[in-house]
């Protein structure tokens, strides 16, 4: 648990000692509406594998035209389109939602495409879109570093004309107006599907602890709203324990959950936000001496190959996965969208599940 | 020699009772700093306050301005019983004080540490700098200081700042001003300054507490006196009424025949030994400072530097020593040249300086007595990384022994100490790294007078063993007796020397003054004394 | 002036008749009112409040009487501990060391790197980018004089990013050495406690009778003091940045070895605050001059114990940061008010 008591006490030690604090806290990125936390890991859509785009897009709203939304037709082969990313591609779900948009502009054959990464800082991803519309981008698909406050860039885009998609984090700016439409995972469902999957593994009793994400993020909200619900809802023979942040972190996830099996020798089941956090209790639990994924259940959600791997091994029960493969549906959505179809303010993708039974064969598809 | 002729026939007026205390304690763990104290002061009174270094006067003076609360007895203000738990509750009824420590902010200007907290504003609330500068000028200029108003404190010599720290305290509508060795690190010409502002405000019907170890100054100022002894008011009395002799056997606490009355110090005769010189400095340059400094000190001799404030003593002590960025010049110790700026290089060729600013650059007060005086010693009395603490153990017991440094341990912190007995510390630092050169910025500065003639012995000692001494005092018979010769400085340059037949008060005084007027106002105030 | 003392003038014997011969000490006035004087707590307030946390617990929390507690506490705290006993140092000397979490990072993503060299390579190698952050933050606090938050600031930064930059994505570690080094127990102590019990050692060794330490300390209380006594400050600056360096490269290894994988982007994040904060809870004052070990050790503890109490009773993450909100703030109110106490 130090990396989750560290967390905390950098934000007290922030209340205490001043100036130290100001300078410790450089990444602030999420808030509201971030989807994973900077090591990735959390994600968005329905894909599988890197050829084919299996989504079944639910729609919500009326939907947005090239009409209403007042953008001039494009033809996406001839087409310079940029790619604004917010993380570092050190995680592997931003590795694979960037490589994944680079393959379909290469697929959809665009004349160019730009992209820039901005670090998670929301002033370089500003300027970073500035930057590419100043280059001669017809049409953007932006990964939010935050929800709020890319006002300057998407007033700039919209004084170019230039219509943006966003994908896997929702901005709270006006759709159809400043955005066209928002891809991404529905987190409340991915979060009801993990508690389907601990009914599964635990044979409908258990005792169950939950890691959660970074407070403070509409992932962790959503992923721990849908657990909770769906448990309340039809699985009795789960209790829910304890919850405890481990901030979407490996060691976090270990440390927190070696304090909570040492404290609570109940429990027989984690569900954690994330899979890192996942592979986290994997080794807690080993430390403590008991067989995860047998003495101790275990799910979570992304769909990282390590996580995938440790379905193989025994180790974890069962990983939702949120898809970070955008490219094919975000060019599909920006094809539709010229021929002239309502785009929905948001397209939400389905998500697949690894289990024991599918795990081997699908290894290949985790990012 | 004492009994100044206008407070001879100014007996202490207790009429009326400004400020005093009955039955006053404070104690720090088991020591009884100040016990059952009885003090009080008079509207239009001087007030002496005197003892051995640790006796207890600064610890009374921070009970009487609400920097310690007392653990026992009460505290009037005009009659009334008064609590003050902030310093700043005493400023509020019109006490004002001059700490032992300069205690201003080195980094702002001098007119800002005049009116710090009250400064002039004008609109929109924000501070008016050239009223206040103005305002600082004109206060200044009472106190015959030449200093640009405008310039960060902590690049003026320590007298200067002693002398801002007194305009502040003075150019407040007080009732009482409360006075800590104002005088330790003054000229005589400012000593002057501040008395006649001193009797003036007297005059003006203020309290006045003074403080000091330079007894002669006592009787040319004070009214009255209060002696304390182990924290204990001892006597309480006219100044008028004390002798040299019986004051001092009444602050250390013996009878007077045991008090052997010497000179007005301790130092012997001269003990020249040789004539090749074991400090030679010559053509030492600092931008705006120093220009051309030269100057020999022979083994066994104690050279004094003489000069009025702002004349380059500290300046050329600093440089010799490397502490100060000289451009050019050089100095030899023993006929090797040692490295220019290097303070390690200085201290190599066992070359030691005590500086005159003890907070600032001498003590570090979060540590022991014992950690402070082994300071410079600390890797002399290593092996293998390691220290070895007897051999620290003995030399410190050595020189507390020695200096009769009031310590309750060796390991009593050493900000707990008096200021007298850091001073103390500071010169067993030096001296534990058994100098060939020692350079002195006002070695006695706050001592005591038992101890300063100890001091003065010892440096009399130490030449006696072949070490040159460099020697800088603002107290004339320090100089005059302690030195062999002394070196006069103005303006940053030699401008001359006295020694043998010269060598005397009145000579020195005409060579500082330089000119035939001032030299005669001096010899008027320091023949006063 | 010879003459003997006017009438009025008290003599000796009446004085000491009067008060009796001086003495040195009495009993202490008031016993109670030191013990919990602001000088007091700062001293002690640490172990008082570590003591009690440990009873409360004991009385309030299932399973904390046990060995396997009292080893994950110590597993746990062990990393917090080795980075806070450097922080400690550069505090000591009125400096600050913002790029521990940065060096953590660089040498948990050496780790996986470069296994290919056996175990103690890869660790050697580790350790040297805590001698590498460490001596540039020496250079430019010590040789340049940049302020030591500002220096090390950008090494924070900067490390961070080259940290990414040579790890990339998270690393899990099979290494079957460093994995041990994580796991595993002599004589039923964890290997990383026994590390951070003899760095602990060593380091409070280091501070009471090394020369180094002394100087240190000296340095911390009154630099220009210390400069004028010939002790040598840069050379004793720089080696307490690489110290700290090399202890955070250390702490590095160690939460690789615990967590086998190596993130560099979460690894050892904003462990500069939680070292700062158990150095001053230690009652180490942040103005340099005095460094506190077992106030350290205390403080980390501390931090380690509120921590397991508030996931022992799942009390939610905003309750948390709240109650440890408080603590730093009283911790730094109490430094502060002895300070003033002080001037
Ligand atoms: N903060 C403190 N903690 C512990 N002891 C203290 C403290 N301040 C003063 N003392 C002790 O109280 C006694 C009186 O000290 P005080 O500073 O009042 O002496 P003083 O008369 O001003 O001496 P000096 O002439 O040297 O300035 C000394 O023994 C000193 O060590
Ligand atoms: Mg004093």
């Amino acid at each position: 648990m130090q990396r989750t008591i560290q967390y905390r006490w950098r934000l007290l030690a922030a209340a205490g000692l001043v100036s130290l604090a100001a300078a410790g806290c450089t990444d602030s990125g999420d808030d509201e509406s971030s989807p994973s936390d900077a090591s990735g890991a959390t994600g968005t859509e329905g894909g599988d594998d890197e050829q084919v785009v299996r989504t079944d897009v639910t729609s919500k709203g009326e939907g947005c035209t090239l009409e209403q939304y007042g953008a001039e037709p494009l033809d996406l082969t001839d087409a310079v389109v940029g790619f604004s990313q917010s993380e570092p591609d050190t995680a592997a779900f931003r590795a694979a939602e960037t490589k994944s948009i680079r393959e379909a502009a290469e697929q959809v054959g665009v004349k160019e495409l730009l992209v820039t990464n901005a670090n998670n800082e929301l002033p370089k991803q500003i300027s970073d879109i500035q930057d590419m519309l100043n280059q001669g981008a017809q049409f953007l698909i932006v990964a939010p570093v935050n929800s709020d406050g890319l006002d300057p860039a998407l007033a700039a885009a919209k004084e170019a004309g230039v219509p943006v998609l966003t994908i896997d984090r929702k901005v709270t700016n006006e759709p159809c107006s400043d955005y066209i439409a928002f891809l991404g995972s529905d987190f409340y469902q991915q979060g009801q599907r993990a508690a389907d999957a601990m009914n599964e593994a635990t044979g409908g009793e258990g005792q169950v602890a939950i890691l959660l994400g970074s407070s403070g993020n509409n992932v962790t909200d959503n992923r721990n709203a849908g657990f909770k619900d769906q448990v309340e809802e039809r699985y009795p023979g789960l209790e829910i324990v304890a919850e405890q942040t481990a901030n979407f972190a490996r060691d976090e996830g270990q440390t927190v959950t070696e304090q909570l099996l040492q404290s609570n020798s109940e429990i027989t089941a984690i569900y954690a936000h994330n899979d890192e956090m996942g592979l986290g209790a994997v080794t807690a639990v080993e430390a403590a001496g008991k067989a995860p994924g047998d003495d101790i259940k275990i799910v979570s959600i992304d769909g990282t190959r390590n996580a995938v791997q440790a379905i193989v091994d025994g180790q974890i029960n069962a990983v939702i996965e949120s898809n970070p493969r955008f490219g094919p549906l975000a060019f599909e959505t920006a094809q539709k969208f010229y021929d002239g179809e309502a785009i929905p303010e948001d397209v939400i993708i389905e998500d697949d599940e690894y289990n024991s039974e599918n795990a081997q064969e699908n290894l290949d598809k985790a990012f | 020699m004492p009994g100044g002729a206008d407070a001879i026939d100014r007996p202490a007026n207790s009429a009326t009772s400004l400020l005093e205390t009955v039955g006053v304690d404070k104690s720090f763990g088991g020591v009884r700093a100040v016990r059952d104290v009885d003090f009080s002061l008079a509207a239009g009174e001087i007030r002496a306050l005197v003892g051995e270094n640790g006796a207890g006067k600064s610890t009374l003076v921070k009970v009487l301005t609400g920097v310690y609360p007392p653990d026992a007895g009460e505290i009037y203000f005009e009659g009334e019983p008064v609590t003050f738990c902030r310093p700043l509750d005493a400023q509020h009824v019109g006490i004002s004080t001059v700490y032992q420590e300069v205690n201003l902010v080195p980094l702002l200007s001098v007119a800002r540490n005049i009116f710090l907290g009250r400064e002039p504003r004008g609109r929109l609330g924000l501070v008016d700098v050239d009223e206040m500068n103005d305002r600082a000028r004109a206060i200044t200029a009472r106190f015959a200081i030449d200093l640009d108003v405008t310039e960060e404190l902590g690049r003026l010599g320590l007298g200067a700042q002693q002398m801002v720290a007194l305009a502040r305290a003075v150019s407040v509508e007080s009732r009482v001003v409360i006075m800590d060795e104002p005088t330790s690190s003054l000229e005589a010409r400012e000593v002057a300054t501040l008395f006649k502002v001193a009797r003036n405000l007297r005059d003006e019907g203020v309290g006045l507490v003074f403080v000091s170890h330079r007894l002669d100054e006592l009787w040319q100022l004070c009214d009255s006196v209060t002696i304390l002894r182990d924290g204990r008011n001892v006597h309480s009395g006219a100044m008028a009424d004390l002798d040299r002799l019986t004051l001092v056997s009444m602050m250390l606490g013996r009878d007077v025949d045991e008090v052997v009355e010497h000179g007005a110090t301790e130092f012997g005769d001269s003990h020249l030994q040789g004539r090749e010189p074991v400090l030679s400095v010559s053509d030492v340059e600092v931008r705006n400072r120093l220009h051309g400094v030269s100057f020999d000190v022979r083994p066994g001799e104690v050279v004094g530097l003489a000069g009025l404030l702002g004349s380059g003593r500290s300046e050329t002590v600093k440089a010799v020593y490397g502490a100060l960025h000289s451009q050019s010049g050089s100095v030899e110790v023993a006929g090797r040249r040692i490295k220019p700026n290097s303070v390690r290089g200085a201290l190599r060729a066992s070359v030691a300086m005590l500086s005159e600013d003890r907070k600032a650059e001498g003590i570090i007060s979060d540590l022991s007595v014992r950690d402070n005086i082994a300071l410079a010693v600390l890797s002399r009395c290593s092996r293998a990384g390691f220290v070895s603490e007897s051999a620290i153990d003995r030399l410190v017991e050595t020189f507390v022994r020695r200096l009769q440094i009031k310590v309750s341990s060796p390991r009593q912190k050493v900000r707990e100490l008096s200021g007298g007995n850091q001073q103390k510390v500071l010169l067993a630092r030096w001296l534990c790294t058994e100098p060939t050169v020692l350079l002195l910025d006002e070695p006695t500065r706050g001592i005591d007078v038992g101890a300063k003639s100890e001091v003065q012995a010892l440096i009399d000692e130490l030449a006696e063993q072949g070490l040159g001494v460099v020697l800088i005092s603002s107290e004339m018979e320090e100089l005059v007796e302690g030195a062999d010769r002394i070196v006069v400085l103005r303006d940053g340059h030699v401008e001359g020397e006295l020694d043998g037949a010269t060598l005397s008060s009145s000579e020195l005084l005409a060579a500082l003054a330089g000119d035939i007027d001032t030299a005669d106002a001096l010899a008027q105030e320091h023949a006063d004394g | 002036m010879a003459d003997a003392g006017p009438a009025r003038v008290p003599t000796l014997e009446a004085i000491d008749e009067k008060f009796g011969p001086p003495e040195q000490t009495d009993q202490p006035s008031g016993y109670f009112r030191r013990m919990v004087d602001a000088d007091w707590l700062r001293r002690n307030g640490v172990y008082a409040t570590l003591a009690l946390l440990i009873g409360v617990n004991v009385v309030i929390t299932d399973n904390f009487v046990s060995s396997n507690t009292l080893r994950l506490q110590l597993v746990q705290v062990a990393p917090v501990l080795i980075v806070a006993l450097g922080m400690a140092l550069v505090i000591g000397t009125e400096g600050i060391d913002l790029s521990v979490g940065a060096t953590i990072a660089l040498a948990a993503a050496i780790i996986p790197l470069y296994i290919g060299y056996g175990a103690p390579g890869a660790i050697g190698l580790a350790l040297f980018a805590g001698v590498v952050t460490g001596s540039f933050a020496g250079l430019l606090v010590a040789g340049v004089g940049v302020q030591p938050i500002v220096a090390t600031l950008g090494i924070m930064v900067a490390g961070r990013g080259v940290a990414n930059l040579l790890g990339g994505e998270i690393k899990s570690i099979r290494d079957p050495a460093i994995v041990s080094l994580g796991t595993d127990s002599v004589a039923g102590v964890p290997y990383v406690v026994v590390i951070a019990g003899a760095v602990s050692l060593v380091v409070w060794g280091v501070v009471r009778h090394s020369t180094y330490g002394r100087q240190l300390v000296a340095i911390g209380g009154n630099k220009r003091a210390a400069e004028l006594a010939g002790l040598p400050v840069k050379r004793v600056l720089a080696t307490t940045y690489v110290v700290s360096g090399v202890l955070a490269a250390l702490a590095g290894v160690l939460l690789a070895a615990r967590s086998r994988a190596s993130d560099p982007t979460k690894i050892g994040l904003l462990m500069e605050l939680a070292a700062i904060t158990a150095v001053v809870v230690g009652g180490t004052p942040l103005s340099g001059g005095q460094v506190r070990i077992v106030g350290t050790i205390a403080g980390a503890l501390l931090i380690q114990i509120i921590g397991a109490t508030l996931i022992a009773h799942d009390i939610p993450d905003s309750t948390a940061q709240m109650v440890q909100a408080v603590i730093v703030v009283a911790a730094v109110y109490v430094q502060l008010g002895v300070r003033r106490a002080n001037r």
